[in-house]
């Protein structure tokens, strides 16, 4: 299938459409699928220095990821598991295609519909904070284009993400399918009233600028539980707080830093 | 004199002006505020190239210059039109600049497009200037009439239209002076036909606006229209904001709710101005258990410290701090918010909770000093909560915006109207790195003191995860009434920061270093106190007063080097974006001006051996900044007397703009005046405004708002009329000389007007309203002075 898609990409294959004199994909698919199979070497041969640049792309996208971990690191992002995860997941694939040179600066990029991806440094610290392992069942508030989402399911993290606006929704949905990431449940619904059928949760992670923490996103909190929350004005500065839960489930909170949000759904996203 | 020219330099510069005021409008709207004040810096730039570029390629004969005026102003109405339609059409995202080159483009394409009308209108005045060299004075003043008549327009217009359409008007106004202009066409009936169609054109935009309203997509209006059964319900249109109510299920604002609140929230219209949100309606009487939410908010420590029968409720905004009195048992509210729409709006999709005693509600709309300063009436509370002004102000989004209701004497006046017992409280969202609740804390401390109030135990200080709540009380606190506090904020997850626990528990919500309990005990301990940790403190802190009102300014500019290098430099885009802007301003104002203004005009000097220019630059550029920092300093301090920035921004440039019109007119009376003689008369004229100017405002503040608007129009008129004639006097001074010299004046002054803006900003800001007046004086004595000199401008 990855094949089918590099070849339709690729000139060497539109060259072969044209060869045949026939441009027709229905007549074509069987010749490449279960045709000939000197026609088959053609086509690969030909479409070798397009994926050899390809492969170039990724290799140049995989350097410019790594140095972006080092600079998170160097800001004081610790946590191991967080670093890998963020070195492993290809933000590139998050981003509007004409955003992707600039997928790996340390910040936001829009991803239409009003909305952004997080600054890296953002994600990297939202996820350290929320002290996540493998099997770690993590509620996340606001999908966006799913990356944090992806983050956490790379550490090895139970994701249930949600996310207000279908489009976004849908997109990322998509996006997780197809990148691999088809064990992170995702639901279009209002983020206020949690998951409850999921419920409770280890920890709860929110991208999206509140005036307030709903009640429900408490109370679907464990016992011990961390949530991590941009709140405050949701007009452009929120401080990004810490909610901590203890074992007879009384709450205490930490202000961590401040984010810039564009008014009510965060740069976060 | 042609009168035909008059009036249609009269329309070219209303036209202008009107469009000036109304594109602020509609970019603060569609992006935000600071783009549009660096976008409109830079088409002023406009003005000025088209005199330098004027002064270095003058028409050949009367006859050229006269077609070249014809054409101008045929241009200028088609320039108003092209030049936002084509700006709606370049892809700009302001939130993008940093990391994305290509918005830089995009910016600077915005800029030139921007530009253009007011370069062809700046062309259009000065070749009708240049056909009455003999008498520049009647044209210059047309010029300001104009300004002064478009700026009163589009106030007008902004009534009935919405800011984007009414952006069509100005070219409407500016075909009239075109049609005036054919007037005086010697092949009349052609020119005639032409300004028909220039008309026509511009009455179908009127109707017809080819462009669209585009608001950013990163502001809350669209993002909540977004959400899913979203509907707008309402929409409003005046000079004072654009008002939309949006209701959509997934709205809810309950600003600093309790962690510990366990319920739902009723249904909440959303109140978006100018696209930000500014407050939420509820419906209370909806659900009869809706309304306990109310004593969740931080907003309701107050009421735990007895009755409040009396309430003020301050930027009463959608009504939930109303709301909140009347639950907790005030039977008298009075209610002062300074948006008409807000209220009305209140009122239609919101009702107050039943079965909680019949409160006397009486909204009140206005400015909050100016009712303060009137009203007989006392209070045992007054309120301000954590309203969206306060939210947006934590952005630094606000810094520059004067802020007359945190100022030392705003808290002052509001302390005055207490009645024994009474309490001020105020509320706002708590921002990292901490600022503007310190700031509150010194600044009610201080208000304490200045009405004798018990400034040691009349003090207290709760904090939620994300608000803090300073409330003063002149006659202090009971030890009762502290533990009731403190058992009520317990109960909320809320830290008592001030006064100091006896015993020192484990704090709810945590920061990183106690300040607001060290900012308290400094406060309360005294002035010199207060003073020092306001001068150990990273940010200034230190209350500020009514003629430097910029509250939500912290930055101190001194400091700015070594806060870069700190670890937390990171953190200044967070704190002080208006800052940030207004220095960027700067930059580009001075790089911008010096390439187009200054450098060719110093190329044209050196190949022509002029000399002794020295005079000329130091008159003009000294006269362009004197003007426009009186400007500055007038609007900020006729915000606190009219109530309101927009009336005090129409107010001030119709007063300046007609009056030094006709100062300008009356000029040409006295041909051989000497232009040190003015501009020396105008340094007294400045001193006594800047030491009458504080005072009157404070005295006049009680008086109805015609009675204001008179008496601002009064007190601005004689300045404003003696200010209008040191530009013509020295234009005439220097007409008769070679054109290297008149490049050279023309190439000055625009430099300093461009470039004085962000400098008098500045100024204001650090210094206030009263230093930039004593500096516009002093600027005025330097372009006497300068007068004086050997080959100065002088007859």
């Amino acid at each position: 299938m990855v094949v089918h898609k590099q070849l339709v990409d690729c000139p060497a294959y539109l060259g072969l459409l044209l060869a045949c004199g026939k441009p027709h994909i229905s007549r074509i698919m069987p010749v490449l699928t279960h045709g000939s199979p000197v026609l088959l070497c053609i086509a690969v041969l030909g479409g070798m220095g397009p994926l050899a640049a390809q492969d170039a792309e990724e290799s140049r996208y995989r350097e410019q990821r790594l140095a972006m971990v080092d600079l998170i690191a160097s800001r004081g992002v610790k946590d191991s598991a967080t670093l890998a995860a963020m070195r492993a997941v290809p933000r590139h694939e998050y981003v509007p295609t004409d955003s992707r040179r600039l997928a790996y600066g340390d910040h936001p990029l829009p991803i239409g519909h009003g909305q952004t991806i997080s600054q890296p440094y953002i994600v990297a610290f939202m996820t350290e904070i929320l002290q996540p392992f493998p099997g770690m069942k993590v509620l996340e508030v606001g999908t966006g284009s799913g990356y944090q989402a992806s983050v956490l399911a790379q550490i090895g993290a139970d994701v249930y993400t949600i996310e207000i606006f279908e489009v976004l929704a849908t997109s990322a949905r998509e996006r997780l399918t197809r990148l691999g990431f088809d064990q992170i449940q995702t639901r279009h619904a209002d983020g206020h009233f949690g998951w409850l059928e999921a419920a409770p949760f280890d920890a709860v992670i929110v991208t999206a600028a509140a005036g307030f923490i709903p009640p429900a996103l408490v109370e679907q909190l464990k016992p011990g539980g961390r949530m991590v929350i941009p709140v405050g004005s949701v007009h452009g500065i929120q401080n990004l707080i810490l909610v901590l839960k203890d074992e007879s489930g009384d709450l205490r909170t930490r202000n961590l830093l401040p984010v810039r949000f564009v008014p009510m759904l965060s740069d976060l996203r | 004199m042609n009168s035909f020219r008059t009036i249609a330099v009269t329309c070219v510069a209303a036209g202008t002006l009107a469009f000036q005021i109304l594109l602020v409008r509609v970019f603060a709207i569609e992006h935000f505020h600071h783009f549009a004040y660096m976008a409109i810096g830079i088409a002023m730039l406009g003005f000025g190239v088209s005199g330098t570029a004027l002064a270095l390629i003058r028409p050949r004969d009367r006859g050229t210059t006269e077609r070249w005026f014809w054409w101008a102003s045929v241009a200028v109405p088609l320039a108003l039109i092209l030049s936002p339609a084509l700006v709606h059409q370049v892809p700009f995202d302001a939130t993008q600049l940093v990391w994305d080159y290509r918005q830089w483009l995009r910016l600077g394409l915005v800029y030139i497009l921007l530009a253009l009308p007011f370069g062809i209108g700046g062309l259009a005045v000065l070749l009708a200037v240049t056909l009455e060299a003999d008498r520049p004075g009647r044209i210059y003043g047309a010029s300001f009439f104009g300004s002064g008549l478009g700026a009163g327009l589009a106030l007008a217009v902004l009534w009935f239209l919405p800011p984007v359409e009414a952006l069509a008007v100005p070219a409407a106004i500016a075909a009239l002076g075109t049609l005036a202009a054919a007037c005086d066409r010697k092949k009349r009936s052609s020119a005639l036909r032409v300004a028909g169609l220039v008309l026509l054109g511009s009455a179908i935009v009127v109707v017809r606006p080819p462009w669209q309203f585009s608001l950013t997509p990163y502001k809350a209006l669209p993002q909540v229209e977004a959400y899913p059964e979203a509907r707008r319900v309402a929409e409003r249109i005046s000079p004072l904001g654009w008002v939309v109510a949006v209701q959509a299920p997934a709205f809810r604002y309950a600003p600093g709710l309790s962690l510990r609140f366990r319920g739902e929230l009723p249904q909440q219209t959303g109140l978006f101005v100018d696209g930000e949100l500014a407050s939420a309606v509820t419906d209370w009487s909806e659900a009869e258990s809706a309304f306990a939410v109310l004593d969740w908010l931080p907003s309701a420590a107050p009421y735990v410290l007895g009755g409040r029968d009396g309430v003020l409720v301050i930027g009463g905004g959608g009504g939930t701090e109303v709301a909140n009195a009347q639950v907790h048992g005030a039977s008298r509210i009075t209610a002062v918010e300074l948006h008409p729409a807000l209220p009305e709006l209140a009122d239609r999709f919101g009702a107050l909770p039943r079965n909680h005693g019949q409160a006397e509600v009486r909204w009140v709309i206005g400015d909050a000093r100016h009712f303060v300063a009137g009203s007989r009436d006392s209070f045992d509370l007054i309120t301000l909560g954590p309203g969206a002004a306060f939210g947006a102000a934590t952005a630094g989004v606000h810094a520059l915006g004067e802020d007359f209701l945190h100022t030392r004497e705003a808290y002052a006046a509001y302390l005055s109207r207490l009645r024994d017992g009474g309490v001020l409280s105020v509320t706002g969202w708590l921002a990292l790195p901490p600022r503007q609740n310190v700031r509150v804390i010194l600044t009610m401390a201080d208000a304490l003191r200045q009405v004798n109030g018990r400034v040691e135990d009349g003090l207290v200080v709760v904090r939620s995860w994300g608000t803090v709540t300073v409330m003063g009380k002149p006659s202090g606190y009971s030890a009762e009434e502290i533990r009731a506090l403190r058992t009520w904020s317990a109960a909320r997850n809320f830290d008592v920061d001030y006064p100091v626990a006896e015993v020192p528990a484990d704090p709810f919500n945590t920061l990183d270093a106690p300040v607001f309990v060290e900012a308290a005990v400094a406060a309360v301990a005294g002035r010199d106190e207060a003073s020092r940790f306001g001068e150990t403190y990273p940010f200034d802190v230190a209350p500020v007063t009514d003629v430097r009102p910029y509250p939500h300014h912290y930055l101190r500019l001194r400091s700015l080097g070594a806060f870069f290098k700190s670890d937390r430099g990171t953190w200044l885009p967070f704190a002080e974006w208006g800052m940030v802007a207004l220095l960027a301003t700067l930059v580009q104002s001075v790089v911008l001006a010096g390439l187009l203004l200054i450098l060719p005009v110093a190329v044209r000097s050196r190949t022509s051996g002029e000399s002794g220019l020295f005079p000329i630059v130091a008159y003009f550029s000294a006269i362009g900044f004197a003007y426009l920092a009186a400007e500055i300093a007038a609007i900020q301090q006729l915000g606190l007397l009219l109530g309101h920035p927009v009336y005090a921004v129409v107010m001030v440039l119709a007063a300046f703009l007609i009056c030094s019109g006709a100062g300008s007119a009356w000029s040409d009376r006295y041909r051989h005046a000497e232009p040190a003689t003015v501009a020396g008369i105008l340094v007294l004229v400045l001193a006594v405004f800047a030491a009458i100017l504080p005072t009157v405002v404070h005295l006049l503040q009680p008086a109805p708002l015609p009675i204001r608007a008179v008496a601002a129009f009064v007190l601005l008129g004689p300045v404003a009329f003696v200010m209008g004639m040191p530009f013509p006097i020295g234009i005439r001074a220097v007409a008769g000389s070679d054109s290297t010299r008149t490049a050279w004046a023309w190439a000055s002054n625009g430099f300093a007007s461009v470039t004085a803006a962000p400098v008098a900003a500045l100024l204001a800001l650090e210094l206030g309203a009263v230093a930039l007046l004593v500096a516009s004086g002093l600027a005025y004595g330097v372009a006497a002075l300068s007068a004086q000199l050997p080959r100065a401008v002088r007859r």
